[in-house]
């Protein structure tokens, strides 16, 4: 049986990375455990004070998992070359996956601290790349979670769950949960 | 699930290429990618991609000249230039040279997604545009010219020749031969097609007015000219105008259309100062105009302006086998205009149709049709159902000149509608200031008792 082992990268706090992992493991409905191995590399973009969200990936798909997803969250910014920042990365039909909070957090943008919304955005990002391993490409209907948002603002548009033929397609490990 | 677009990704790093590449698939579009503009132009044909993301620094050649490249190789294709802070400039001309837009690296990812968002309606849009063109082309159609006559194909040939070019064209012929179908044949066939045709009959108005109805005039020119109003050469601005009954211009607008011709710019009456506007003439006279040139009554430097590309429409008589085929074809289209049950010809009907000599031309045939299909009441047109004329035998004189037949003709016309000179018009399928020339020309009188 399928389950997900979850890094806790660039800071982020424990407690955090324990509340995101009970949180995603209700709504898959498969087991979520914190992973104790190292913190991951620090690659940032040269010129840039931003992680480089492909170097995260490149490390996390070289941990050795047995039967698992493994999922990277970090608290810095992440961002490839070609993109001023990006939330996650994941490759069609890979085995890992990275999210990074920052972009995520109220108060990136000056707005009051909110422990409650950021960790239920982080969730969603995660179903999201979960999604892209699931080898579901981005969704044009308005409120999937697997349509492709450029801003947090459009990332809450979308709501929280998967639209009815992007569910069909996820793998059944993934469906057992309740949202 | 919108419609996946074809995206080339040109770009000489290889991390731009993966990472757009991959960016794009996640996206549902399929994506090739190429390292250098050899390999873009390799790639590259009619088609076969929307969107092409152009690095626009790379090693060997530049982006701009990529753009030029792609866009020789196939031009509809959409462009959006990648570019650097340092290089906004020549995104820019990049733009000016036909890109559809530009994009700063490095790229938020809401900004590309919207571009590209954007990029595909403008596709779907120019796409409409083109089925709507084409469907306009086939509303804007000309009737057809019908007829299988060796003669009428030779014109059909000719029409097809000269629409490709910008040629004058003088079209002759008897009247109801067809020379305003001829003109919107051409017209329809041109690259011009898209733009207006404008007819204007140069003898059916007093010369005053052919003058302010062909260059216009501005608000004041003359007494009750109250407002500004703008010619036909203006208003064939990127069309066509088809100047009928050129040869009865009177020698003073014959002067004026001269120096329009060369010009290409007309002078409303009242201007100072000339508007250029940019068409395309077809004439129709029904007149010999060489003859009017010897007689002194033609301008011969506007008759050679005139008559670049000659074409000559044979009379009716003269290809006789597509009287019967014409006839049908009226016949089709006036049952379905009318809504009636398909009417067949009897060959008696069609016997007197061969016979006759059409002196009105293929108008004079399309006028007797319409004529016999609303008197007609069952399902054959028989030949009672057709004009007089038309029945009567040989009651044209079976010698003399055509100018003879044509006078004979049309003194009976105007007999036999008390000379009602707008109806003996419409029999004739001529207008009336024709009918009146005809008329001053053979000095007819109208019977003292009629
Ligand atoms: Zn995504
Ligand atoms: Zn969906």
């Amino acid at each position: 049986m399928r389950s997900v082992e979850l890094h806790a990268l660039g800071g982020l706090a424990p407690e955090r990375a324990r509340t995101l992992a009970a949180r995603l493991s209700r709504r898959v409905g498969a087991p979520c455990r914190v992973a104790e191995a190292g913190a991951g590399p620090v690659a940032l973009l040269p010129g840039r004070d931003q992680t480089d969200a492909d170097a995260l990936l490149a490390w996390l798909e070289s941990q050795p998992v047995r039967d698992a997803v493994v999922l990277g969250v970090t608290a810095q910014d992440l961002a490839i070359p070609i993109f001023t920042f990006v939330f996650g990365r994941a490759r069609s039909g890979g085995q890992a996956a990275v999210v990074s909070l920052a972009r995520l957090d109220p108060a990136f943008y000056g707005l009051p601290a909110d422990e409650e919304l950021l960790v239920r955005r982080g969730v969603r990002e995660l179903l999201h790349e979960l999604g892209h391993l699931a080898r579901l490409p981005h969704c044009d209907h308005p409120e999937c979670l697997m349509r492709f948002a450029g801003s947090v603002e459009k990332a809450d548009l979308r709501g929280a769950e998967f639209c009815d033929s992007c569910a069909e397609r996820l793998p059944d490990w993934m469906r057992r949960g309740s949202p | 699930m919108k419609a996946p677009l074809r995206i080339l990704v040109v770009d000489d790093e290889a991390i731009v290429r993966d990472s757009l590449g991959g960016w794009f698939r996640q996206d549902g579009h399929s994506v090739d990618t190429a390292d250098s503009a050899r390999e873009a132009l390799r790639r590259c044909e009619p088609g076969r991609y929307d969107i092409a993301l152009l690095d626009i620094k790379m090693a060997g050649m530049d982006g701009l000249e990529l753009q030029s490249r792609l866009l020789a190789a196939d031009p509809a294709l959409t462009i959006i230039m990648m570019t650097a802070y340092a290089s906004v400039d020549t995104a820019v001309r990049a733009m000016k040279a036909g890109a559809y837009d530009y994009i700063v690296k490095p790229f938020d990812p809401d900004d590309l997604s919207i571009l590209v968002k954007r990029a595909a309606e403008q596709r779907s849009l120019r796409a409409e545009n083109q089925r709507l063109k084409q469907s306009l082309d086939t509303a804007a159609a000309p009737p057809p010219i019908v007829g299988a006559s060796a003669a009428i194909r030779h014109v059909l040939d000719l029409v097809q020749t000269v629409s490709a070019t910008e040629a004058t064209v003088l079209v002759s012929g008897e009247s109801g031969t067809g020379k305003e179908l001829v003109a919107r044949a051409i017209h329809a066939a041109s690259p011009r097609r898209y733009g207006p045709l404008v007819v204007v009959n140069c003898g059916a108005l007093p010369e005053g007015i052919l003058e302010s109805e062909l260059f216009g005039h501005e608000a004041g020119a003359f007494t009750g000219a109250r407002a500004r109003h703008q010619g036909k050469f203006e208003l064939a601005d990127g069309g066509t105008i088809f100047l009928d009954e050129v040869g009865e211009l009177s020698p003073k607008v014959q002067v004026e259309l001269l120096r329009v011709l060369e010009d290409k710019a007309v002078t409303r009456l009242g201007a100072r100062a000339p508007v250029k506007t940019d068409f395309r003439v077809v004439a129709a006279t029904n007149r010999d105009l060489q003859e009017r040139v010897k007689a002194g009554a033609f301008r011969e430097d506007l008759y050679w302006r005139l008559n670049v590309f000659p074409l000559a429409l044979p009379a009716l008589r003269e290809r006789s086998e597509d009287v019967r085929p014409l006839a049908e074809h009226f016949l089709t289209r006036f049952t379905a205009s009318m809504s009636r049950k398909p009417i067949r010809l009897a060959d008696e009907a069609a016997a007197a149709l061969a016979a006759y000599h059409w002196p009105g031309n293929v108008r004079e045939l399309q006028n007797a049709i319409e004529r016999a299909v609303v008197v007609t009441r069952g399902d054959v047109l028989e030949a009672s159902a057709l004009p007089l004329a038309v029945t009567s035998g040989p009651s044209h004189p079976a010698s003399g000149s055509l100018e003879e037949v044509e006078r004979a003709h049309v003194e009976a016309m105007l007999r036999e509608t008390g000379w009602n000179v707008s109806q003996a018009a419409r029999v004739l399928a001529v207008d009336r200031a024709t009918l009146y020339n005809k008329i001053r020309r053979w000095g007819l009188k109208r019977p003292v008792d009629a």
